[in-house]
């Protein structure tokens, strides 16, 4: 019997029967009166100065109100780790950059009237590879700036030149990492109403913290003066955070004195998502004889496309993280972000974290191969464990890294599959196996220092309203909340609903991202119950005229202690409100993780409140004729901590294997030059409903001393190795070296 | 404000969507998708890409699921057209929708009232469908948050507690 009412239980997510009957507000089914609605010009040229816009045709087009260009809007730059983004830009820096915005009463009349502008341009030389773009001759993507260099990282940790030494081989390749669209089916939207000086933002974004800040700066407006109203997300994936839509209605919308709602067509999702960035990674890496790793020493060449946006911190995690997993003595690792005239590049899902996994994960299978060695044993050996501090100074408070290794191997049957003779007809079979490890919330999201605020009303009958800053995407935060409160209240999970994120009523927090909510929000939940509790216990001693210290709260009813009298719950939450003369029961709570540091300039310190590690086994077939490769099973093993909600749970393990999948056999954008050739959903290709395997869950045991009730995080860290456990398993089949992403078919045949 | 020509010199036509007939002016180009959500309100049906990919914009016309961006309203007017907001006068979508929402095959929700319509129509066709034919069924409706497993066990429990109640 689990000593738990809810937690680690399976309930209907929060919102899903609003969803279910097509109830539910997303981003475009806002709609206020008076609204209009947006269209924008994109540049038809890879880098191009504007020398002049003509807009006189369109403004005669019946239905249009306002035409903003880069000369009638401010001219501040502005972005989050790097200042070169505007509101719209007289100096088109790839396909797609926006020039042009028209508000209309109708969109078929502002997309009309877009086709009315005429703009001269003067083209400029463009740069489209990175290592190119490095060239001290190579045009500027950028001309304010000196170099094409948008961000980098060098760091060294031991000694790298003794580790080599202490090798009985090393190992250098270098992979290439594809990029990758989140493909969340709710395109972007935001809807933007001014009054006076405030503006209110209705949009389906991932972080109401990062989108004030981000905004404020661009419109020099207090933040203070900056309202977040979140939709229900359509999907988010790391692709909502900076959403470029929520600067062009916010201008249109103060110059037309009017509501302007924005929605992306598909294709210009593509090209604003801010997809993975794409990696050639080049890696070395020196082991010995008996399977411990000694050195490893990497460089990174990252194309950020356009704009910086989050590609900076993506970098940072890309160079790190993957040194969590394991006991790493001799590293240095060296990263540069690069501008090209592409499309931006950023966070998807994972944060850079399964690029560098894919590379040291497929070295480990490399490396076991020389040794002539198990995988399995080169991992269990180096695997990072509870207590441990690693070189960066990350503190694993929680690690079941090897009962993931050794759970996996058990439930695939490992020692047989990989000795099985692989031959069967046309097809080979083939196993393998990566690990991975991530964070629950990170410095890096928030360098000044993260926490998180929820709070807990109670009503006159006792139903229990909370609101947090957090948010919900999909991914069930709303109900992993509610199961927290209703735990800690002893009240049933359907008397407690969560309302929508409104940063007017509460602070805004970083959001989903960085697999921050469970912790962060879940932390905030227990002690905003608690300080709901304490208010109960001042209305039951004031019915009772007793002390507040006699009174005791169990199974939602308030006790006291000396007489041994009881009141129920919606008792003394009325009571309060007589008590008060009109206030409800509020519970705040806020929370901040103790055991993180602040970001800090060395990159040294522990980054997260936990550590989730996984181990992921793939079971394929690969046609010796095509080179096609068939998923036949996937095994997921995780160390997440106490589960709060089950199908939540699952469901993110099952999605973001899903998304693994895909980046590993065929998510890629296709570029001509700067042309993207393939931005819908008929040319890339995400994973159907035909392509799932079987996909099998198991967890170890754990606890996690910092998250509420023992939890970690787990949405981001289930596709962090599916793609390496695929490209094991196909060189397990094949002998062929999986060094690139999406497998290709014909690198197989060759 | 500048003059904003009406719809007026456009066609009248006539709907008739969840059993209710609506009168209404659309231009000739005008796609289902853009007169329900724009013009009735019916906001139920989800908007994703323009071209018929992806499956969360489906309607059921005369039963059968089809894309609501890809068909013009003008030549629908002989035919019967399902949306999500259909589901309070139809059992069957109902017990479609409490099976969703139970075994948590909805998450962000955006591909729920296409994949639930599209639900019905396959039940109505092949009321047993097995995982097979599931799979055939709903290989146009992409759904980017659950990797399918928990839609294909909505899917399979709505079946059977369909069976169930029409066989009482
Ligand atoms: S639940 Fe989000 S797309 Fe299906």
């Amino acid at each position: 019997m689990s000593k738990f009412q809810y937690v680690g239980k399976r309930v209907p997510f929060k919102g899903s029967y609003e969803k279910a009957q097509g109830k539910a507000l997303f981003g475009a089914d806002v709609r206020i009166p008076g609204m209009l609605q947006a269209c924008v010009l994109r540049s038809p040229y890879p880098h191009a100065r504007v020398k002049s816009i003509d807009i006189s045709k369109a403004l005669k087009l019946p239905g249009v109100i306002t035409i903003a260009t880069p000369w009638n809007t401010p001219t501040t730059k502005f972005g989050i780790v790097k200042n070169d983004e505007q509101f719209l830009t007289d100096e088109a820096k790839y396909i797609g950059d926006e020039i042009v915005a028209i508000a209309a009463v109708e969109r078929d009349i502002a997309c009309k009237a877009v086709e009315l502008v005429d703009v001269d341009y003067e083209l400029l030389d463009s740069v489209y590879d990175p290592i190119e773009a490095l060239n001290c001759n190579s045009p500027l993507v950028h001309s304010d700036f000196t170099s094409n260099l948008c961000h980098h990282v060098e760091i060294e940790r031991g000694d790298i030149f003794t580790g080599f030494n202490d090798a009985d081989a090393n190992l250098e390749k270098t992979f290439k990492l594809p990029f990758q669209y989140q493909a969340y089916l709710e395109p972007q939207t935001a809807t933007a109403m001014w009054s006076d000086n405030s503006l209110t933002i209705w949009a389906p974004g991932q972080s109401a913290k990062h989108l004030s800040d981000w905004f404020s700066s661009a419109y020099l407006l207090p933040k203070d003066n900056f309202r977040f109203i979140q939709t229900c997300v359509g999907g988010a994936f790391g692709g909502k955070n900076y959403m470029r839509v929520v600067p062009i209605v916010s201008v249109l919308a103060k110059m037309a004195d009017a509501p302007v709602q924005f929605v992306l067509d598909r294709e210009e999702d593509f090209l604003t998502s801010q997809p993975r960035v794409p990696m050639t990674i080049n890696i070395k890496m020196g082991i010995t004889r008996n399977g411990i790793i000694t050195a490893k020493e990497t460089n990174i060449i990252a194309d950020n496309g356009a704009y910086a946006f989050l590609a900076p911190g993506v970098l940072e995690v890309a160079s790190v993280r993957v040194d969590t997993l394991y006991r790493f003595k001799n590293i240095k690792t060296k990263a540069s972000l690069v501008y090209t005239n592409k499309l931006a590049a950023g966070g998807m899902r994972g944060f850079g974290n399964p690029q560098s996994h894919f590379a040291v994960e497929v070295m480990i299978d490399l490396l076991a191969n020389e040794l002539n060695i198990d995988p399995s044993e080169i991992r269990l050996k180096n695997a990072a464990q509870v207590g441990d501090e690693n070189i960066h100074g990350y503190r694993l408070a929680s690690c079941e890294l090897q009962s993931t290794i050794e759970l996996a191997k058990i439930k695939s049957r490992w020692e047989e599959n990989r000795t099985k003779s692989k031959k069967r007809g046309n097809k080979k079979y083939g196993i393998g196996m990566a690990s991975s490890v991530h964070v629950s919330g990170s410095v890096m999201a928030c360098p000044e220092g993260d926490g998180s605020s929820v709070m807990v009303q109670i009503l006159e009958n006792g139903r229990i309203i909370v609101f947090t800053g957090e948010g919900e995407l999909g991914q069930g935060a709303k109900s992993v909340i509610a199961q927290i409160v209703a735990e800690e209240l002893c009240v049933s999970y359907d008397q407690v609903s969560v309302e929508d994120l409104d940063t007017n009523i509460i602070q805004g927090g970083a959001g989903a991202q960085g697999s921050r909510v469970t912790v962060y929000a879940g932390n905030s939940a227990i002690l905003a119950s608690k300080d709901a509790v304490l208010k109960l216990k001042e209305s039951a001693a004031d019915i009772w005229n007793c002390n507040v210290k006699d009174v005791i709260f169990r199974n939602a009813k308030l006790i006291n202690v000396i007489t041994e009298s009881e009141l129920d719950f919606s008792t003394v939450s009325k009571h309060y409100i007589h008590m008060t003369g009109g206030s409800r029961v509020i519970g705040q709570g806020m929370f901040s993780a103790k055991n993180v540091e602040i970001a800090n300039e060395i990159r040294y310190g522990n980054i997260s409140m936990s550590y989730p590690f996984a181990t992921q086994v793939a079971e394929v077939f690969v046609d010796v004729n095509t080179g096609k490769v068939e998923i036949l099973r996937i095994i997921a093993v995780l160390d997440v901590g106490q589960i709060i909600n089950l199908d939540a749970f699952e469901g993110q393990v099952e999605g973001g294997i899903a998304q693994g999948l895909g980046y590993a056999l065929f998510e890629d954008f296709i570029f001509d030059k700067g042309t993207l050739l393939n931005p819908n959903f008929t040319d890339y290709n995400v994973l159907t409903i035909k392509d799932v395997p079987e996909i099998k869950i198991y967890t170890t045991d754990s606890i996690d001393p910092y998250g509420p009730f023992g939890a970690k995080s787990v949405g981001e860290l289930a596709l962090v190795s599916t793609a390496a456990a695929i490209a094991n398993a196909v060189y397990n089949a094949t002998g062929k070296e999986i060094v690139g992403l999406p497998i290709d078919p014909f690198e197989i045949l060759k | 404000m500048k003059k904003y020509v009406s719809t007026e010199m456009n066609p009248e036509i006539k709907l008739k969507i969840n059993g209710l007939t609506y009168k209404l002016r659309v231009t000739p180009e005008k796609t289902l998708i853009d007169v329900l959500r724009d013009q009735l309100g019916l906001i139920g049906t989800k908007k994703g890409c323009n071209e018929g990919n992806g499956g969360a914009w489906t309607v059921l016309i005369d039963g059968l699921p089809m894309c609501s961006c890809l068909l013009l309203a003008v030549g629908l007017q002989n035919n019967e057209i399902t949306t999500i907001e259909g589901s309070k006068m139809d059992e069957d979508i109902q017990i479609i929708q409490k099976a969703f929402v139970e075994v948590g095959a909805i998450q962000c929700g955006f591909c729920s009232p296409g994949m639930i319509l599209s639900t019905k129509g396959l039940l109505d066709k092949n009321p047993n469908p097995s995982v097979y034919e599931i799979k055939e069924a709903f290989s146009g409706n992409i759904c980017r948050c659950t990797g399918y497993k928990k839609i294909i066990k909505a899917i399979q429990t709505a079946s059977f507690q369909i069976n169930e109640k029409k066989s009482l």
